[in-house]
């Protein structure tokens, strides 16, 4: 299915850096065994048949008219920029920790994507609006590989906003990203990934990002939905004083399985990262938790930080925490902390004797935990949804 | 720039002495049924004992390596020799113990600590136990501690129906080779209700070029009983590869209390493969006190098993790891009943290039209702030439449980060395006191004379080259 042919088709009336790229990508995936993801049991996938994503997923808007948006499967003359941007996460690949869901499907993605922005604001440009991307998945569109190159230049501010979603509910849908992240000194960029997809569909998503000088970045994903989800989130602080936070949520409930991975490369001195996730499992759900803080020799006065807190509300659930520090460098700060159990009783009871039904109680303590994160979402229209679907899904 | 801290190396003339060795028996290189047969045959085993060795051989010969922790591709198994027995018949009373071998033991300080009132010594030369006493009270109420060898034979349905039953030779390579070619170490029986008030103490060491060092020990503790066993070792340096994959297996009864206290202190050279494991059931208590301060590299990770509810294990761990030294170590705790508690305490220091790795499991089964855990890792970097990493891995399989974790790496704050210096302490000395803090929480866990030692050791450690 994933044959030479299929990238053939797929490079017809694409332009000609692109296509090489698209052809390299696929000599890698065709090397490569399919990896087994062991600890969420998730061993000989298989991957469903290719075919094309055909609905518009870009929202225009005022505002936007100093960001560069590009679809990547257009043709276009300066492509060369952004093959430049992409070989630099070649230069710079770590391979200490966790290693996400591996070049399999990395590769994949680059050579068989059927669709994906390259978003870049200029150097000095900033945007307040947020850039809105929808990518949903329907009868007609079951099949979604997008392929993301989102790029903040110099002094540059832009806040980008991608909301995985689907509204069948028996639709078996695929999904396998890829958003690669570029940086520069001085700039600010917010992502917030929202991905929600029914109980039928598999949700594959590898984000990858390089951060320079005073560059700050921060990832807001919230994972809800899928029956399998595996998400690999990597991030280098290439150079001094860089940033990077990620705030995440997810939820987990029915028989649904995630594997969420952080990572943080502290490769610049001064560079510092804070990681928090919240979670809650329910009925039969398994996650994975794996967050790596990783100090390189030469970080000094980095500080790094990692939260996982998880409220597990029952027995069948399953729940693996996995967060490492790795450490070269002795002038650093490093911590992670892990949290796990019920929901606090006394707090519980507290709420019930003001009148409330034990529902109702932990729905608000679960909304409480959950609500700091959501409100980095910069769409209330979003938010809003993303809030009443955990309410509906607490109460079921 | 700010000022580094420099620590050197301890000085271990008195740990890498050697005799001149005198054998007389000594296995032929490699690992054959013959070899095996013969090792038995030697030690006049009971034939269950014989048949087992062989079996642990053919899954010994199955496994792989494996392909994570440290690198031990310059180990040559094959090339150890598995079994020596020492010019030495089992002595009861000191002075028949053969000159060199005492004074070896002098130096470590052995009679002395007799002397000090501890229940026993069964001091490992080689692979066989040279020396062994056990105070008078305690052979009247009871108590059995004894070389494993002679237990095999005196206690044989009590060794048979523990022996290799937590560690089974299908666990992992290791523990295969172990079944196959043990020798040596202790046996410990403590029967209902009996308090045992004073530590029992092993302290073996190896002595010839190329000797693996196999030692099982096998302690069981009825109910309501309490012990405490102190197992160190300390070996001479050669330039020939070491290897030491011991096993542990302690059974803590119902109500019982068990402490089991490491200060491992292997040469340079060695690989310290061991495994150690505890079943503990209602209303039991493990205590692990561990220190990892020598060998070339070390995968040790005690597991403690909470079989009955309220079940309870703590763990206090430090490794110390220099120059040329990969110390891979932790703790795993498995939760396997309801209302059980653990406790985790790991704290780690490396410098000069040395590695130090933290990996651990915390396991609540399905029925683990009410548990609650906590681990806590802490990690000091004298310099950025060492690495130190921390895995801690939590698999958490039901919901009325109370889990937290917490690490931390960082080097000796400068804030602290600031105000130490403010109150008139020398900079050296304001370091000095802080890393001895550091290790503090493990030198309170130990008996005196082993913490006289602990920080002897860091004191060396640390003498004259901080600044």
């Amino acid at each position: 299915m994933y044959s030479k042919k299929l990238v053939d088709n797929l490079t017809t009336g694409q332009s000609k850096l692109l296509s090489k790229n698209r052809r390299d990508s696929f000599n890698i995936y065709s090397e490569i065994n399919e990896p087994n993801f062991e600890r969420i049991k998730i061993l000989d996938y298989n991957m469903p048949k290719y075919s094309p994503y055909n609905k518009e997923y870009l929202k225009d808007k005022r505002g936007h008219e100093e960001i560069i948006i590009k679809k990547m499967t257009d043709s276009f003359k300066d492509e060369k920029e952004i093959i430049d941007f992409l070989d630099r996460f070649k230069e710079n690949k770590v391979e200490k920790g966790n290693t996400g869901l591996g070049e399999k499907y990395t590769s994949m993605a680059e050579s068989f994507y059927n669709t994906g922005l390259f978003i870049k604001s200029p150097a000095g440009v900033k945007v307040s609006i947020p850039v809105e991307i929808y990518y949903e998945l329907d009868k007609e569109n079951p099949f979604l590989i997008d392929n993301n190159l989102i790029v903040a230049e110099e002094n540059s501010i832009l806040t980008v906003v991608i909301d995985y979603r689907m509204k069948d509910k028996d639709l078996e849908a695929f999904h396998n990203g890829l958003t690669r992240v570029i940086v520069e000194n001085n700039a600010v960029l917010n992502i917030i990934k929202v991905q929600r997809f029914n109980d039928k569909s598999d949700n594959f998503d590898s984000n990858f990002s390089l951060i320079s000088n005073q560059g700050e970045l921060n990832w807001i994903p919230i994972e809800l939905g899928a029956r399998n989800s595996l998400t690999n989130n990597e991030n280098t602080l290439v150079s001094d004083g860089s940033q990077a936070s990620i705030s995440n949520v997810y939820f987990a409930d029915g028989d649904r399985k995630m594997d969420i991975a952080f990572k943080i490369n502290h490769q610049g001195r001064h560079s510092t990262s804070k990681i928090e996730s919240k979670g809650v499992l329910k009925d039969r759900a398994k996650k994975v938790f794996r967050g790596d803080l990783y100090f390189q020799k030469g970080a000094s006065n980095a500080n790094g930080s990692e939260r996982e807190e998880v409220l597990l509300l029952d027995k069948t659930v399953d729940s693996d925490s996995i967060p490492a520090l790795f450490c070269e460098e002795d002038n650093v700060e490093g911590e992670h902390a892990v949290s796990a159990g019920q929901i606090d009783q006394q707090r519980l009871y507290y709420l019930m004797s003001r009148g409330m039904t034990e529902a109702e109680a932990k729905r608000m303590m679960i909304e409480a935990a959950f609500n700091p994160i959501f409100d980095k979402i910069p769409l209330s229209d979003l938010k809003g949804s993303v809030i009443n679907e955990i309410k509906t899904r607490i109460r079921e | 720039m700010a000022d580094k801290t420099q620590v050197n190396d301890i000085d271990r003339s008195l740990y890498d002495q050697k005799n001149e060795n005198i054998y007389k028996y000594k296995s032929q290189k490699g690992l054959t049924k013959e070899v095996i047969k013969e090792i038995s045959k030697e030690k006049n085993e009971p034939k269950w004992m014989t048949e087992f060795r062989l079996k642990s051989l053919e899954i010994y010969k199955e496994k792989e390596v494996p392909d994570w922790g440290a690198d031990i591709s310059e180990l040559d198994i094959d090339n150890i020799i598995t079994y020596i027995r020492p010019d030495a018949e089992l002595q009861n009373d000191w002075n028949d113990v053969p000159e060199d071998i005492k004074n070896t033991f002098d130096s470590l300080g052995i009679p002395e600590a007799e002397k000090k009132s501890l229940a026993g010594v069964g001091a490992q030369y080689d692979s066989e136990v040279v020396y062994h006493n056990l105070k008078k009270e305690l052979v009247e109420q009871g108590v059995i501690y004894m070389d494993m060898e002679n237990a095999v034979k005196e206690y044989e349905d009590i060794v048979k129906e523990h022996f290799m039953k937590l560690i089974t030779p299908n666990d992992h390579k290791f523990a295969a080779l172990h079944g196959a070619v043990w020798s040596g170490g202790s046996f410990v029986y403590v029967p209902a209700g009996i308090d045992v008030d004073i530590p029992l103490q092993s302290y073996f060491r190896l002595n010839a070029p190329g000797a693996g060092q196999f030692e099982h020990t096998l302690i069981i503790l009825e109910e309501g009983a309490d012990a405490h066993f102190i197992e160190g070792c300390s070996a001479p340096k050669y330039s020939v590869n070491n290897l030491h994959a011991g096993a542990v297996e302690l059974f803590v009864g119902k109500k019982a209390k068990l402490r089991y206290s490491t200060i491992e202190n292997w040469s340079r050279n060695m690989y310290n493969l061991n495994t150690k494991r505890a079943k503990v059931e209602e209303d039991g208590v493990i205590e692990w006190v561990s220190g990892s301060f020598g060998s070339r590299v070390s995968m040790l990770y005690p597991m403690s098993i909470l079989n009955g509810e309220r079940a309870r294990a703590e763990f206090t761990g430090i490794t110390f790891a220099a120059e040329g030294q990969y110390l891979d170590t932790g703790a795993q705790v498995i939760h396997a009943a309801p209302h059980t508690t653990s406790t985790v305490n790991a704290r780690s220091i490396a410098k000069d290039g040395g590695q130090a790795y933290y990996r651990g499991l915390l396991k609540a089964a399905k029925n683990a209702h009410h548990s609650k855990a906590s681990v806590s890792c802490e990690s000091l970097m004298l310099d950025n030439d060492s690495i130190s990493d921390t895995l801690p891995i939590m698999k958490l399989q039901t919901d009325d449980i109370d889990i937290g974790h917490e690490a931390k790496v960082g080097r000796i704050s400068e804030e602290a060395i600031f105000y130490l210096m403010s109150r008139g302490i020398s900079e050296e000395e304001a370091k000095a006191m802080i890393v001895r803090g550091f290790v503090e929480p493990i030198a309170n866990e130990l008996p005196l004379e082993y913490a006289v030692e602990l920080n002897n050791l860091i004191n060396l450690e640390l003498e004259g080259t901080i600044g």
